[in-house]
């Protein structure tokens, strides 16, 4: 194949994957309530009828605290088991990485029905957040422990032992020598996490309490029945969202998040 | 060596409750749900007391369930085959293309994984709907008369899950292509193969191991999808993922979902089986 064509070739396959995303975000902009090509005028009132949406801001506030909720649990149990698994794992090493990466290996929405069946066979229900929290800690979890690990590739036991022989405790050796290693995984992990369990859809979909729902599963009932631009000035704000913390995370605090 | 308890037993602690986690919501949850695809139907509860095969037998009975299957794997075949095909020049311009362009290329390929799938489900609503950019555009030139039936259909679901997964057929490519050592290809030509003889001979069967990865990434994902065929297909076409929630969400029928969960995810893991043993051969051979 020759250079030019190729390299045509491959923009049109950038094209097609920006295209639906550049869509949405053009079509919460525009006046009309349908989108055509080209735009029939610039217009914020998409925004203005969201931002007095109760339904959506509710949803919207379910979800950060969710998402919040689960990206502390979810670092703390992630950076506990990628330090075991990095320092102390030995022959279990294989065991241990594949069991934390499962719940992203096992498709979603098997995960999400036996979870649902499991919540009810205990008797834990849907009523409570517990349910839901725990599916997406689970989701999560995998990013937590790939980003947490890779930071500790680098890490030598024997600076550990060092700190030991001159008189350092347990938590001073953590605190001194494992966490500034560690701080960048832990952070780019738990801004991962964060953002996953604000973007998760079928964990959320299939363990929500009557009457209760995200972000993504409110934007998903509305779109079952309707079609206007609301929808397309929602999921701006949610992508806005997204950016801003991976731009903040790379730029401002110049990590880079692994994601697989 | 003699270790006190103590010590022995410490670092267990930092993965006991991810351990705990794993096991009690994951493990116990997977085993549960194969035990109530055997549980009678429930009369006005998700499941009755004792247990029967009878879930399985209504599935192999019934044609329409079987046909659903097949329409699934069909369905994630193409997303399979055609993220292959779009894919794999991506991969390889990502590998060994010009430096500039490659981190560019790379972060547009990741950047759609950050967006939620419902928000770029409605992407293409927007895109391929009868009042969509497409259609409506289209008519407004007076290139077509009536709106294309691009959306509600299989056509339709296909196009999304492509552009959705495409990402997990590009990634796993391109490590591959980046591990094979460029002077083999050089080598290669210098001995007079020919820039497709030296793809078809030397790059190609050196890059399956990541064209097996991705495959089996993309048709298992694509087998599992809910959102983008329930919000693309509507209600005229059901893949079997969407038939399932349904049929758990809207009546309840927990045992009898179970089973047909389990028989998607059972037939798509023999499928993967097979095809990874038929590339294995191949690539050995």
């Amino acid at each position: 194949m020759s250079k030019p064509f190729f390299t045509v070739y491959c923009l049109i396959i950038y094209a097609f994957l920006l295209a639906p995303i550049a869509v949405v975000v053009i079509a919460s902009f525009n006046a009309g309530a349908f989108l055509t090509f080209p735009p029939q005028g610039l217009s914020f009132r998409w925004y203005v009828v969201f931002f007095n949406n109760e339904v959506f801001m509710r949803a919207i506030r379910t979800s950060l605290w969710i998402a919040a909720l689960t990206m502390v649990i979810s670092g703390i149990i992630g950076t506990m088991a990628a330090m075991f698994y990095v320092t102390h794992a030995g022959k279990l090493k294989e065991t241990v990485r594949v069991a934390m990466l499962a719940p992203l290996l096992l498709p979603e929405v098997l995960t999400a029905i036996s979870l649902l069946f499991f919540v009810y066979s205990v008797g834990l229900g849907t009523q409570n957040l517990v349910g839901m929290i725990v599916g997406h800690v689970l989701i999560t979890l995998p990013f937590v422990f790939i980003n947490v690990s890779a930071s500790m590739e680098s890490y030598d036991p024997a600076w550990s032992l060092a700190a030991q022989s001159l008189g350092a405790g347990r938590f001073t050796r953590f605190r001194r020598i494992m966490l500034p290693l560690i701080k960048p995984g832990v952070i780019g992990g738990c801004l991962f996490a964060f953002i996953i369990s604000f973007d998760v859809f079928t964990i959320s979909f299939m363990l929500k309490g009557v009457g209760m729902s995200t972000l993504p599963i409110q934007l998903f009932d509305y779109l079952r029945t309707n079609f206007t631009p609301e929808a397309a000035a929602v999921s701006t704000c949610s992508i806005m969202l997204t950016m801003a913390v991976v731009i903040v995370s790379e730029k401002v605090l110049g990590l880079r998040i692994h994601r697989f | 060596m003699n270790v006190p308890a103590k010590k022995r037993f410490g670092p267990l602690l930092l993965i006991a409750p991810a351990a705990l986690l794993i096991g009690v919501f994951l493990v116990l949850p997977y085993l549960n749900i194969v035990l109530m695809s055997f549980r009678m139907p429930g009369q006005g509860t998700p499941y009755g007391p004792g247990f029967t095969f009878g879930n399985y037998g209504k599935f192999f009975s019934d044609f329409f369930y079987i046909s659903q299957v097949i329409n699934t794997l069909w369905i994630g075949f193409l997303t399979t085959f055609i993220c292959l095909v779009l894919g794999y020049p991506v991969a390889w311009q990502l590998a060994r293309g010009a430096s500039a362009f490659r981190a560019v290329g790379y972060a547009l390929v990741l950047s759609p994984l950050l967006v939620g799938i419902v928000i770029r489900s409605y992407g293409w609503t927007i895109l391929l709907g009868n009042n969509g950019i497409i259609n409506r555009t289209l008519t407004g030139w007076g290139i077509i008369d009536g709106p294309l039936p691009l959306m509600y259909n299989a056509l339709g679901i296909i196009i999304a899950l492509v552009h959705v997964f495409l990402p997990f057929m590009i990634l796993p490519i391109m490590s591959a292509i980046q591990g094979i050592d460029p002077s083999l290809e050089a080598a290669a030509r210098s001995l007079g193969a020919s820039k497709v003889t030296s793809f078809r001979r030397i790059t190609l069967p050196l890059s399956l191991p990541g064209i097996q990865a991705g495959c089996i990434l993309v048709f298992v994902l694509s087998l599992s999808a809910y959102v983008t065929p329930s919000l693309i297909g509507g209600l005229r076409v059901k893949t079997m993922a969407v038939t399932v929630v349904d049929a758990l969400i809207d009546t309840f029928q927990w045992p009898f979902g179970s089973a047909l969960a389990l028989m998607l995810s059972v037939t798509g893991a023999i499928i993967v089986v097979i095809f990874g043993r038929l590339t294995v051969m191949k690539w050995k051979a």
